[in-house]
């Protein structure tokens, strides 16, 4: 029941938003679907912590501790998403940057398109979230993508096309190598469940028999999922796009994107890792994860040294962080999943963060380079200033936000491990990332130099980032325990059984 | 059975004929009616393998992939190219008679990666279909880089898509239903996305050709 | 011994007698189906006859390549002609090699027309003379594999046992071996009978003329030998093309009633192969030359991928 209703209310508040007229309904429909979206999400969570599983319509839908985790960061992204949109727009509107018609016919076209993809785009994770069926999961992640490349030419510029088309063509050709990679696992497995052709690529079917998967074939399917699902997490060396898409799209387009869907590639990633691993041992799919991991994390190294944008600095960063996710993954054991699961948490809440904080910046200063902020964010937007630099302060790893917790977890798992080439790695390219990523950023928003006057006040924007800033602050140091419970659940679904 | 596998081995030697083709070719609407073509002889094999299994689900796999891709998506396609009045291709990234090499031995290196596949008294089709599957997902790759139209790119794209339905059918004879229903829905779905961004890229920049989207870097 | 005289000879006449007739109805067919009248078929007989009759020009600056080429293309055609299975399945003529002595020979009088044509000193001949040197260079290849696959698919270059082998087993042809063979000999054969795409038989335009770029300076008998040497060739080549992958027709031997039989089919096969030349000359226009080796290429790599094939199934 609840997963049907996870699926219903996006379509629901995405044909809502479509057929009103006026822009403040479409943002009161948004809200109100992404607020009861959130709702549902908790509850289902508490079922999963109850039952352990949920399933719906013969196995056809089903969600554990790993996929309320998911959905749950999801709902949250999107719900604060979408509050903070409703200032973000209206600025825009205002500014002009949606367009100049006078009668507003085409700004009012423009909203509609915003606020009917953005529902859509979370009906698609959503349903990538509870698919039990392999080939479903792929069909939803492949829409997401569809969907979101309008969210990326948004705003119509030149720029704006270069990273949509960027985007479409290199996830569509990774999709394409995830395909194969499921239609192989179809193949290792297909003569598993007997004469139920549908069942024979469920997740839950192959993961109880996935000793019986025939193992070269499993082998292959890994690879061509990684470099699949990689592309659409933005693992290097298929990274290319994230930085035009994340720089080109309104940003809380540009937060879920960062946050919520790289979640959902990742959590494409951890089904196959966990089959993969059942049926080979988790050191092949392990090093394979290692590799990626530590390469896309050596990669944005040198790209946030130089970076001039500071969107595509974010932009950088994510692929950073989806590296250290997947080198947790690579690692496995109960330290690497619990950091694995900790960090998909705290990034999530932090990067969205920083994108909101980013957006506001954006929206005052109007430019997108370093070079032309030349510093005191801080006295000019106080509330922004702190929390941007708090975040990334936190983001980072510093001490004591939530993300060190998990950093520090996964280096452990790494030493524990024996992988010391890892370790070292890992805490080499953090190290770079730290101070390329705070040189910039803190260069930004510190210093009293300049004299563009003091910003007004914008309560919804405001709002939704203090809420934000306030749970980063707080999971620092207290996580619920149900959070926690969840969290745990996750780590152990990936653990296995 | 013996005359329905020939005649699947020979509509399989077709397509692989057609993708050297296309290879070869310069014009974007030929592309696209070869990949109509394609399409048609992928769903007459399923088809054909649907007779002789009696599995009539596989019809509607066939029924759909006729629909999807030799009606709708080839017309689609088709209607924006007399939108764009580009008819031509520019010159490719390495020369033709050098792309048609490699085209050959990509069709190679895919009947190399299908004899590692292929084992006997197993459902689904002999190597053969499965190596001209193999074959038309590389050279769709390599179309993919080799050709600088935004269009051409998006067809080399659907000639994975055609690539990998002809691999589920010669490993399982397809995958479940609803599965090939949600990939031919986003079949559709990507070939419309992306042309309409083909458009506007065409509109913006005055050209299709994609080393003009260079803009960002760094 | 005496049979094999008999058959020779046969063949002979054959190739002499048939070679006009098919290049006047490939000419006629394409007049209307461009909705022109069009010569009469036995037009090229006409030509022939009006050309013997008529004196000769021979260039000042020709050595005795000029005067020797014209025989030279005649008889090695002739001669490569005799080897092919026409009407039987049994070549009148078995040299050693087989398909190899064929293409070779074939080879000799392209060879040959090409000294002449540089050796006139005209730069029409030049040009003609490098052209098709270009072409062949990059057809060569394509159909050695394609012949090659089709030897080794019978266990021999013999054109006996080629056709020998195909011939009762029709549904070898839909094996992908045959179908690539097949593919890259008759892109193959559009190149070397200078059919368009590749060359326009009947222009005589700087731009556009290959292998009437070579023969330009010729006139009189020369010319008609050299001409009907060519519709020979062409002959030939359609022949091997249709015998080798679907030898539907063909008699154990050339005597008694089988023979009308065997002819009557060979008529029905060059009729249907000057159709599809027809057709395809029809639909498409002449490539530019720069863009002949696309399609050559495209023929070469047909050609390999069916010799590979064959290892693979």
């Amino acid at each position: 029941m609840l997963l049907l209703a996870l699926l219903l209310i996006p379509v629901a508040t995405a044909a809502a938003s479509f057929l009103v007229r006026r822009r403040k309904e479409m943002e009161a429909a948004n809200l109100a679907g992404f607020g009861l979206v959130f709702l549902i999400a908790i509850a289902l969570a508490a079922q999963v912590l109850a039952r352990g599983t949920v399933s719906l319509a013969n196995s056809f839908f089903y969600a554990d501790a790993l996929s309320a985790l998911v959905i749950l960061l999801t709902a949250l992204v999107a719900l604060v998403c979408a509050t903070y949109s409703i200032g973000y727009l209206q600025d825009d509107q205002q500014s002009g940057e949606l367009g100049d018609d006078p009668s507003g016919k085409e700004q009012l076209a423009q909203l509609r398109m915003y606020y009917t993809l953005t529902p859509l785009f979370v009906f698609s994770m959503m349903f990538m979230a509870v698919a039990n069926n392999l080939g479903v999961m792929w069909a939803a992640i492949e829409a997401t993508t569809l969907v979101s490349v309008f969210l990326v030419t948004f705003y119509g510029k030149v720029t704006s096309l270069e990273a949509a088309w960027k985007y479409a063509i290199i996830g569509g050709v990774g999709l394409s190598m995830a395909l194969f990679g499921t239609l192989v696992a179809y193949y290792a497995g297909h003569r598993l469940a007997g004469s139920d052709a549908l069942a024979e690529l469920n997740w839950s079917v192959l993961a109880q028999h996935a000793q019986l998967l025939d193992k070269t074939s499993m082998r292959l399917a890994f690879v061509l999922i990684l470099m699949g699902y990689g592309t659409k997490a933005g693992l290097a060396p298929m990274h290319t796009w994230k930085p035009d898409a994340y720089s080109e799209a309104p940003v809380p387009s540009a937060a879920i994107l960062s946050s919520a869907m790289l979640n959902c590639a990742l959590y494409g990633l951890i089904r196959f890792y966990i089959l993969t691993s059942r049926s080979l041992g988790p050191e092949y799919p392990g090093r394979l994860l290692l590799l990626f991991g530590l390469l896309s994390m050596g990669i944005s190294v040198p790209f946030i040294l130089v970076q001039k944008n500071y969107r595509r600095l974010l932009a950088y960063h994510t692929i950073d962080h989806a590296g250290i996710m997947v080198t947790a993954l690579g690692l496995g054991g109960a330290l690497g999943t619990l950091g694995l699961m900790l960090h998909m948490t705290f990034h999530t809440i932090a990067k969205s963060l920083l994108f909101l904080c980013a957006g506001n910046v954006r929206q005052y200063f109007k430019t997108d380079l370093f070079s032309e902020i030349k510093g005191s964010v801080i006295r000019v937007m106080p509330l922004t200033g702190i929390v941007f630099l708090m975040a990334m302060l936190a983001i980072i790893g510093m001490p004591p936000f939530s993300l060190f917790q998990s950093e520090f977890l996964i280096v452990r798992a790494a030493f524990d491990g024996g992988h010391l080439l890892t370790g070292v790695l890992f805490i080499l390219f953090g190290t770079g990332v730290f101070a390329g990523a705070l040189l910039h950023v803190g260069g930004m928003i510190l210093g009293t130099r300049g004299n563009t006057p003091v910003a007004p006040h914008r309560p919804w924007r405001d709002g939704s980032l203090l809420t934000l800033a306030a749970a980063l602050v707080i999971i620092g140091f207290w996580v619920p325990a149900p959070l926690l419970e969840l969290i745990r659940g996750a780590a152990r679904v990936v653990n296995g059984k | 059975m013996q005359f329905g596998e020939r005649i699947i081995t020979l509509m399989a030697a077709l397509v692989l004929v057609l993708q050297i083709a296309v290879v070869a070719q310069r014009w974007i609407v030929t592309h696209i009616r070869i990949f109509a073509i394609q399409s048609f002889l992928l769903a007459m094999i399923a088809a054909t393998i649907a007779w002789f299994n009696h599995a009539p689900h596989i019809y509607i796999a066939a029924a759909l992939t006729l629909v999807v891709k030799v009606i709708l998506v080839p017309i689609f396609l088709e209607r924006l190219v007399v939108r764009m009045d580009i008819r031509e291709e520019i010159k490719p990234i390495i020369n033709v008679p050098l792309s048609v090499v490699i085209a050959g031995g990509l069709t190679l290196l895919g009947y190399v990666v299908a004899e590692s596949f292929y084992k006997q008294n197993e459902p689904g089709l002999g190597h053969n279909e499965l190596a001209v599957a193999i074959s038309l997902f590389l050279i769709g790759f390599f179309t993919m880089i080799n050709r600088r139209k935004a269009l051409t790119q998006v067809l080399a794209l659907l000639s994975l898509e055609n690539g990998l339905f002809l691999a589920a059918i010669s490993l399982t004879y397809g995958m479940p239903l609803i599965v090939e229903l949600g990939i031919l829905f986003d079949v559709l779905v990507a070939a419309m996305v992306l042309g309409i961004l083909v458009y506007r890229i065409r509109e913006t920049f005055e050209s299709m050709d994609v080393s003009r989207l260079r803009r960002l870097r760094g | 011994m005496m049979e094999r005289i008999i058959e020779s000879v046969a063949q002979l006449f054959l190739l002499l007698v048939l070679a006009p007739l098919v290049t006047g109805v490939i000419r006629t067919l394409k007049a209307r189906l461009q909705t022109r009248r069009g010569p009469s078929i036995l037009q090229p007989y006409r030509d022939l006859l009006k050309l013997f009759g008529k004196g000769m020009v021979i260039p000042e600056t020709a050595s005795w390549i000029f005067a020797a080429t014209p025989w030279v293309v005649f008889f090695s055609t002739i001669l490569a002609g005799l080897m092919i299975p026409m009407v039987a399945a049994d070549a009148p003529l078995g040299l050693f090699g087989g398909v190899l002595a064929v293409i070779y020979l074939l080879g000799l009088g392209r060879f040959f027309l090409a000294l002449s044509g540089l050796d006139t000193g005209s730069s029409f001949g030049g040009i003609g003379s490098s052209r098709e040197m270009t072409i062949s260079a990059l057809a060569e290849p394509a159909m050695m594999l394609a012949i090659f696959t089709v030897a080794i698919g019978a266990g021999s270059t013999g054109l006996t046992q080629i056709a020998g082998a195909a011939i009762g087993q029709s549904w070898r042809f839909l094996a992908p071996a045959q179908m690539f063979a097949f593919a890259a000999l008759a892109l193959v054969l559009i190149a070397e009978t200078g059919r368009i795409p590749v060359d326009n038989p009947a222009t005589h335009l700087e731009l556009t003329m290959i292998h009437e770029a070579m023969i330009l300076e010729y006139s009189g008998p020369y010319l008609a030998l050299v001409e009907w040497a060519a519709s020979i060739k062409q002959l030939v080549l359609m022949t091997l093309l249709i015998n080798c992958f679907w030898p539907v027709g063909l008699q154990p031997t050339w005597f008694g009633f089988s023979a009308l039989i065997g002819i009557g089919w060979l008529l029905a096969k060059m009729l249907f192969l000057s159709c599809a030349i027809v057709l395809l000359e029809t639909v498409n226009a002449k490539m530019r030359l720069f863009r002949v080796p696309e399609l050559l290429a495209v023929a070469f790599t047909l050609g390999s991928l069916a010799l590979v094939s064959t290892f693979l199934f």
